[in-house]
């Protein structure tokens, strides 16, 4: 079978790059929940189920830490952190 | 090139998203083994076999030779496997109403046998497929569909704790701990652990994973976490069980 392309969107942030998969996010929330700084939002892009997605609420908020995408049970979200200048 | 997710090598991707509900615990253990074959670099000598409930929703999920059985008998099926052709890693994934009720009697004699297998086991408290029954691990005064007043310890018992059986029934060479999806990083150590104690051929292994069923506790992300992280715990104590004794340093 061939490998689908998955549909994402990406937030640049001052320290990750924030990329959600929204052909395979089924909007549990999980993420959300386990965020440290509380930086996830509800966005307007839908996911596989038609639910809302999330999206960091700003640019600076987020702290690259990666949790969102350790609990993410689908593997939908990816980290990249900045290197620092 | 296009950019893929960030999934375990060994996930089939052209299958995701997985069939697992929104926020199912299944997914995140499963990932967290995928992590682990993929670490130990074992792909192609595993040999994955589900139960009926929802873990048999994971019959196409790796690229692994993969069986699904009757419920609860992933245990004795994985064993005939493993005695046919020892070199492979058989590895029975099943839920808790698999192994403890449907299917208690075969992890009872794996485990008392010492089979040479490992055996991963999703506790969500309840019959997840079925629609939510009560299973032998539903919490005391939780409610669920066959519970519907919450469950009574008086007539049905307290909790089944699976690991804490499994560990004083196994020899002293066997691998036995319960982990949780609110620790992921513990969780990976554990199953890499049980699954090195079958790759050395030492003994059985067994991880119970604390795991989540949002849709049939009706919680949200907020509830679901509260759920696995301070109610289970009451019960269910995250921890190793039984480790196989170090072999001396040659
Ligand atoms: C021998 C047998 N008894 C009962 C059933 C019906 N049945 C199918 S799935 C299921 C519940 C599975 O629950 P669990 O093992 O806890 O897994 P979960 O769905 O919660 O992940 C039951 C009772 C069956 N398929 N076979
Ligand atoms: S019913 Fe429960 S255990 Fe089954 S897939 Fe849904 S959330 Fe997971």
């Amino acid at each position: 079978m061939a490998v689908p392309a998955f549909k994402y969107v990406q937030k640049d942030c001052t320290k990750a790059n924030f990329t959600l998969f929204t052909s395979i996010c089924k909007g549990c929330g999980l993420c959300m929940e386990k965020c440290p700084v509380k930086c996830l939002e509800w966005s307007n892009e839908l996911g596989v189920y038609g639910t809302p997605t999330v999206i960091p609420k700003d640019q600076d908020s987020c702290t690259g830490c990666g949790t969102c995408a350790l609990v993410c049970p689908d593997c939908a979200i990816t980290i990249e952190r900045k290197k620092l200048k | 090139m296009a950019l893929v997710p960030n999934m375990p090598q060994v996930w089939r991707q052209e299958t995701k998203p997985h069939k697992f509900c929104p926020g199912c615990g299944h997914g995140l253990v499963l990932k967290t083994l995928g992590e682990c074959i993929d670490e130990l670099g074992i792909q192609d000598r595993v040999i994955f076999g589900c139960d009926i409930g929802c873990s048999l929703l994971s019959y196409d999920f790796f690229n692994v030779d993969t069986v699904q059985t009757h419920h609860g008998r992933t245990t004795p099926v994985l064993t005939g496997i493993k005695r046919a052709r020892p070199d492979r890693i058989c590895i029975a994934y099943m839920g808790d109403g698999g192994g403890y009720a449907i299917g208690s009697q075969h992890l009872v004699n794996a485990a008392s046998r010492n089979e040479k297998i490992t055996v991963l086991l999703a506790n969500n408290c309840n019959y997840g497929m079925t629609g939510g029954q009560m299973a032998p691990t539903t919490l005391p005064g939780m409610k669920t569909e066959t519970s519907p007043y919450g469950r009574d310890v008086e007539q049905t018992g307290n909790p089944t704790q699976g690991p804490e059986m499994v560990a004083a029934i196994t020899p002293e060479n066997a691998y036995v701990a319960r982990g949780t999806i609110a620790n992921l990083r513990q969780l990976k150590r554990m199953i890499k652990k049980a699954l090195e104690t079958q790759i050395n051929g030492v003994g059985f292994s067994f991880v119970e994973a604390l795991s989540a069923c949002p849709t049939n506790w009706r919680t949200n992300a907020k509830d679901t976490w509260h759920f696995v992280e301070k109610e289970m715990t009451q019960y269910f104590k995250v921890g190793e069980k039984k480790v196989p004794p170090e072999k001396e340093e040659q």
